[in-house]
C-alpha cells in the first residue's frame, strides 16, 4: 500500500490520447466542441503544471503567512469567478461574498484542522491548502447555482416579494421563500450525492488518497470528514452571502435596487443535475 | 391594534404625481384623494397605470415628482414600514411557493388569525377545508378567493386589490362584491376593468 506508482510525462501524454474518443464523437455528430475541449485541456495542463510548481514551493516553505495569503487569493479568485458567472456587478458584491467565503473557511478549517485532525500547526500547507481548496471549490460551484437562483427569483417573482412585504410588513418574511429556493437549488444535489456516495460514485479525493498509498479505511474517514465539511462550508457560504447581500441590494423602500446585475447577467439556467466534485 | 383606531380623513392622497417608465409618461401631475372607508375602483385601459398606482401607494414605485400620503403619513423611507403595516394587498394571479392556504397563512406568519381567515373564506363561498386543499388541484378562482381570505385575515385598514375579479366567475364576483361591501371600516382600492365590479364600488377613478 505504500508504493506510489509515479506517472512520467511520456505516460501522461499517452493518457491524453484518450481524448481522441470524445473528439471523434464530436466530429461524427458535428458537435462544435472540439476547439473548446482542446483549448481547455491545454489550459488545465498549464494551470495544474503551475500549481505543481508553486505547491512544491509553498509546501517547502510551509509558512503560515504565505499559506494564509494563498488561501485569501483563492477566496478572492473564487468570489470574482462567482460574481462573473452569475452576471453581477463586482463593486457591489465582492465584499459580502468575500466575507461570507472567509467566514465559512475560518469555521470549517478551525474545526477540521484544529479539533478533528488536531494539527500542531494548523497552517500546515499539506492539510490547510488542499482542504481549504476543496471546500472553496465546491462552495464556489454551489454558491453560483444558489445565488443565481436567488437573484433570478427576485427578478422573476417580484410580485411575490411585494405581496409578502406589503401583507407582512416584514422583509425577513418576504425574502424567506427566495432564500429557501436558493438554498434548496444549491444544496439538494449535494444532499442527494451523500446518499449514493460509495454505491454509485467513488469520490475523487478518496480514490486519490488510496492511489497515493493510504489505507482505504483512512481514506474513507477523510472522505466522510471532507464531505461534511464541504456541505457545512457551502451552507454557511450561501446563507452568509445572501444575508450580507440583502444588506446592500435593497433600497430604503425595501425594493431591489436597479443596476446590480450586468446587462447580460443571470443567464445561468437551473442545472438539471449538479454533482459534487471531490 | 391598527384596526381599532381607524384614520379619519383622506386615507390616501396623491399630489401632483409625475411618473414615467423608460421616458414613457404614465402620470403627469396626477391628483387623487381617497377617503377613509371609501371603496374606490381605478379604471382605465391596459397600460394606463392602474397597477402602477397601487404600487405607488405601497412604495414599490417612486414618482419622479409629487407626493403621496397614506393614513396621514407622507410616503418616505422613514414612513414606509408604518404605511405597509396598514395595507393588505391582493395581487393578480400570483404564483405562490406554498401548497395551500394554510401554508400561505403560515408563510405570512398569521396562523393565529385562522378564525378570521376561515370566516372570510365562508363569506367568499368556500368551505373551511379549502384552506388545506392543494392549489394545484383547485381552480384559479378558488385559489384567488383563498388568497383574498388570507389577506382579509390580516385585518388591516387598507385593502388594495389588483384585478380581483380576473379569475372569478359571475357568482364568485357577486360573493366578493358582497364580502368587500361589508368591510365598512376599511378603505378599499381596486384596479379593475370589470364593469360589474366597478359599479359596485363607491367611486371610480378613471385613468
Amino acid at each position: 500500500m505504500n508504493t506510489i506508482i509515479d506517472i512520467n510525462l511520456k505516460e501522461l501524454a499517452i493518457g491524453a490520447f484518450l481524448l481522441v474518443i470524445p473528439i471523434v464523437f464530436f466530429y461524427i455528430y458535428r458537435i462544435k466542441l472540439v476547439k473548446d475541449v482542446l483549448i481547455n485541456v491545454i489550459r488545465m495542463v498549464v494551470q495544474l503544471g503551475l500549481v505543481a510548481l508553486y505547491l512544491e514551493f509553498i509546501f517547502e516553505l510551509n509558512n503560515a503567512w504565505i499559506n494564509s495569503i494563498w488561501v485569501l487569493v483563492m477566496i478572492v479568485v473564487g468570489v470574482l469567478t462567482a460574481i462573473n458567472r452569475i452576471g453581477l456587478k463586482t463593486k457591489y458584491f465582492v465584499l459580502p461574498f468575500f466575507i461570507a467565503g472567509l467566514t465559512s473557511i475560518l469555521i470549517i478549517d478551525t474545526f477540521c484542522l484544529g479539533f478533528i485532525l488536531k494539527l500542531d500547526y494548523v497552517f500546515d500547507a499539506r492539510y490547510f491548502i488542499p482542504i481549504t481548496g476543496m471546500i472553496l471549490g465546491n462552495a464556489l460551484n454551489h454558491n453560483i447555482v444558489g445565488l443565481n437562483t436567488y437573484f433570478r427569483a427576485h427578478t422573476e417573482k417580484r410580485e411575490l416579494y411585494r405581496f409578502l412585504l406589503s401583507n407582512t410588513g416584514n422583509q425577513q418574511l418576504a425574502v424567506r421563500p427566495f432564500i429557501e429556493e436558493a438554498a434548496k437549488t444549491a444544496l439538494n444535489p449535494m444532499i442527494a450525492n451523500m446518499s449514493v456516495v460509495g454505491l454509485v460514485t467513488l469520490p475523487g479525493m478518496m480514490t486519490g488518497q488510496i492511489l497515493g498509498g493510504s489505507q482505504p479505511a483512512v481514506a474513507i474517514k477523510y472522505q466522510i470528514m471532507i464531505m461534511i465539511a464541504i456541505f457545512v462550508g457551502c451552507t454557511i457560504n450561501i446563507f452568509l452571502s445572501i444575508i450580507f447581500t440583502n444588506k446592500i441590494i435593497f433600497n430604503e423602500y425595501g425594493n431591489m435596487k436597479d443596476g446590480l446585475v450586468k446587462e447580460n447577467g443571470l443567464r445561468l439556467k437551473k442545472p438539471s443535475k449538479h454533482r459534487l466534485k471531490h | 391594534m391598527l384596526s381599532e383606531t381607524p384614520y379619519i380623513g383622506d386615507m390616501i392622497q396623491c399630489k401632483d404625481i409625475c411618473l414615467a417608465f423608460n421616458e414613457k409618461s404614465i402620470f403627469t401631475n396626477f391628483n387623487a384623494k381617497i377617503k377613509a372607508g371609501e371603496n374606490v375602483c381605478i379604471g382605465g385601459a391596459s397600460g394606463k397605470g392602474k397597477s402602477s398606482l397601487l404600487n405607488l401607494f405601497q412604495g414599490y414605485v417612486i414618482p419622479q415628482s409629487g407626493s403621496i400620503s397614506v393614513a396621514g403619513k407622507n410616503l418616505s423611507p422613514t414612513t414606509i414600514k408604518e404605511i405597509r403595516e396598514q395595507i393588505m394587498y391582493v395581487p393578480q394571479n400570483i404564483h405562490l411557493p406554498v401548497k395551500n392556504g394554510s401554508a400561505l397563512a403560515d408563510l405570512m406568519g398569521i396562523q393565529k388569525k385562522l378564525p378570521k381567515i376561515k370566516q372570510a373564506l365562508t363569506q367568499l363561498g368556500l368551505t373551511e377545508d379549502f384552506l388545506e386543499k392543494d392549489f394545484m388541484k383547485i381552480s384559479g378562482g378558488q385559489k384567488q378567493r383563498i388568497v383574498i381570505a388570507v389577506c382579509l385575515g390580516l385585518d388591516k385598514n387598507i385593502l388594495l386589490m389588483d384585478e380581483p375579479t380576473a379569475s372569478l366567475d359571475d357568482d364568485s364576483i357577486n360573493l366578493l362584491i358582497k364580502t368587500i361591501g361589508n368591510l365598512k371600516d376599511k378603505t378599499i382600492v381596486s384596479a379593475s376593468h370589470n364593469q360589474q365590479w366597478a359599479e359596485s364600488c363607491d367611486r371610480i377613478i378613471e385613468l
